[in-house]
């Protein structure tokens, strides 16, 4: 046995098991998006079980374009992804900057910011839905309730009544409806993202050459300059991972989707995935190899750019 | 110009204070250098000149103007840092423009003035690279480039040859001296390294914790120091510090010779004792010597190679004329 093909030999079982762990699944799904195969069906039973006999070539591939849903679904995915992307790391990096200051409870402050991460998906979405977007229960029916009281007293008051009285009865938003289930999606994940962001770039903060700042003070920069100087270029590296880890969770998320409206006005390709694995999982199937593909887009843009940085 | 004074300025940070009060003239052109031991407040004293640090008391000067309240950007000042602090991800040439872009000079005059200063640093052909591609000596100069194209009215430098090697440094040294001597602007260094305090200063500031011990040109920091302190810091190697019987002879506290103020002598010398440790560096040969009941070793330096081993008998004779005489409280008395 040469030098070469001992650690390779006691590498193998776990390459081994990693291709089995990706492939069979990976593998399974290709089968069953080229048959027909759906779990239930009076009219043609023999479709109920996966077999060679019921193929269907791009059959269900043409069936999942033809959609009406699947269009919007790539699209809302994106919007989703990307909004929640930029929301949590302009959020991340403001506050990283902010708390990275020394003040008195500071300890405290981090641990309270960091806390929202730890929440479930689901119970994240149970609250906001229900606690705090809820247009009449939540926190926001309260708050448009007591501004609208407050309106009101402010018409009958004197001088200043008859400007009031010009303001319209403020309307509290439904976050379910189906305009607006993706703004309540992105708000609840950017809350619990928002804390990962921070994180990094705290730590990534704590490790800023402090002489630099002080070369740039010398140098004529302010504050602000610094911060687009100095600053922003030392985060370009935890952004670029921030984002990276971000996209590829944010891609699938499903609790969310489902708990605020139920898909309704707000999908995206797993939550579609989802819903034609409740028949057919030919077209179950076909969607979530084109979820591969997107998945793989999207890794290929990030690998590229976060390449880029790490170079320098 | 640039002549920066300083006049009861103190430093405390919290209850410690660091720097009790101390007044200072560094003239316009000179060429001032801060040394002492490490913690002695030289890095202190000279960020309270740049600004970095807020003044606890006092008063800070440059050209008669007060600057005590000024902001670091608008006193007229540049830096060289120990760590260099070149901005990671620019190019030499971004770094080097990053002050006049601050100040919102025109594309011109900055490629105009980074071109002069890159030709009389020798960097021209690493302006586009970034400075991690640099080695330590280019990413200095870069440093110094830096500040050269704000056309400070003086440059304070914090030692910045601590993080090169040797060789590097002595060039360096060269280098920063002949830019002085070329440009005439007031520089003042910091260093813990007391031949290039001796090798680049017009005027030595020798400072511990905190409290300036003397100042004078080199010459005079080494043929009259002031104290104890000065005449041990300053000369290597170290002066020999004598106390007891010998000192008393003088009528002193302590004595104090320097090694090349020892002649050696092949019989009858004054003091005699037996060599330790022979430091032979070819144009001179650095003995040390145990038991003259002097003090446990004095140091000794002979002029080329001689022959005198390690356990040898040697005979030494001190110049009367360069000994110098402390007092009970370290003082010079002459």
């Amino acid at each position: 046995m040469t030098n070469r093909s001992l650690p390779r030999l006691l590498q193998s079982p776990a390459v081994i098991l990693l291709l089995i762990w990706m492939l069979i699944p990976l593998g399974m799904t290709l089968y069953f998006s080229f048959i027909r195969y759906v779990l239930n069906s009076l009219r043609r039973p023999e479709w109920t079980q996966p077999s060679l006999s019921n193929w269907r070539g791009f059959g269900n591939y043409e069936f999942v374009l033809n959609n009406k849903d699947f269009l919007f679904a790539i699209q809302n995915s994106l919007f989703i992804v990307c909004s929640i992307l930029f929301l949590t790391v302009m959020l991340g990096v403001m506050i990283a900057v902010l708390i990275n200051k020394a003040f008195p409870g500071r300890g405290i402050v981090r641990v309270l910011l960091i806390s929202p991460f730890f929440v479930m998906p689901a119970v994240n979405a149970v609250l906001w839905i229900n606690m705090i977007l809820d247009p009449v229960l939540g926190l926001q029916g309260l708050a448009v309730a007591g501004i609208n009281t407050l309106i009101d007293g402010l018409q009958t008051a004197p001088i200043v009544g008859s400007f009031f009285s010009l303001w319209p009865e403020i309307e509290p938003i439904s976050f379910r409806a189906t305009q607006t289930s993706a703004y309540a999606v992105i708000i609840m994940v950017t809350w619990q993202w928002t804390p990962f962001a921070v994180l990094i770039f705290m730590t990534s903060l704590q490790s800023e050459d402090q002489q630099q700042k002080e070369a740039a003070t010398l140098d004529g920069a302010g504050p602000w300059s610094q911060f687009r100087f100095l600053t922003l270029p030392h985060l370009a590296r935890p952004i670029a991972i921030v984002v990276m880890i971000q996209a590829i969770f944010h891609l699938s998320l499903y609790a969310e989707i489902e708990i605020v409206s139920r898909g309704n006005g707000n999908k995206n390709l797993p939550y579609l995935i989802g819903e034609f694995a409740n028949n057919n999982i030919g077209a179950a199937s076909a969607t979530g190899i084109f979820a591969v593909i997107l998945a793989n887009i999207v890794a290929i843009f990030l690998l590229r750019m976060i390449g880029k940085t790490l170079m320098e | 110009m640039g002549q920066i004074v300083l006049e009861k300025v103190s430093k405390s940070f919290g209850e410690t204070q660091v720097i009790p009060p101390l007044d200072l003239t560094i003239e316009d052109g000179e060429f001032a250098v801060f040394v002492g031991p490490s913690g002695c407040g030289k890095s202190t004293l000279l960020r309270l000149i740049a600004g970095l640090e807020d003044t606890t008391s006092g008063t800070v000067s440059i050209d008669g103007e007060n600057v005590t309240e000024v902001s670091p950007s608008k006193r007229g000042l540049a830096m060289v840092f120990q760590t260099y602090a070149l901005y990671p991800h620019m190019t030499v040439r971004k770094n080097i423009a990053f002050p006049m872009r601050m100040a919102g000079l025109s594309e011109e005059e900055q490629d105009r003035r980074i071109m002069a200063a890159a030709e009389s640093l020798n960097l021209v052909d690493y302006l586009d690279r970034k400075p991690g591609q640099l080695s330590g000596g280019q990413r200095q100069r870069v440093a110094i480039g830096r500040a050269i194209v704000r056309n400070p009215s003086a440059f304070l430098f914090d030692e910045p040859l601590s993080n090169l090697d040797a060789a590097l440094r002595v060039g360096m040294r060269i280098e920063i001296s002949e830019m002085h001597a070329r440009m005439k602007t007031t520089m003042i260094y910091v260093t813990h390294d007391q031949v290039e305090a001796m090798t680049m200063a017009d005027k030595i500031v020798v400072l511990q914790s905190g409290v300036i011990e003397q100042v004078g040109s080199p010459l005079e920091l080494y043929s009259a120091p002031r104290n104890l302190f000065v005449a041990g810091f300053i000369g290597s190697p170290k002066m020999n510090l004598i106390d007891g019987e010998e000192a008393a002879k003088h009528g002193a506290k302590t004595i104090g010779i320097r090694p090349e103020h020892i002649d050696v002598v092949e019989d009858g010398g004054i003091w005699m004792g037996t060599i330790g440790v022979a430091e032979r560096l070819g144009s001179d040969t650095f003995f040390h010597v145990n038991g003259t009941g002097l003090a446990e070793t004095l140091t000794v330096r002979a002029l080329g190679d001689v022959a005198l081993r390690h356990g040898d008998t040697i005979h030494l004779n001190p110049r009367a004329d360069e000994i110098h005489r402390f007092d009970a409280q370290g003082l010079r008395v002459s």
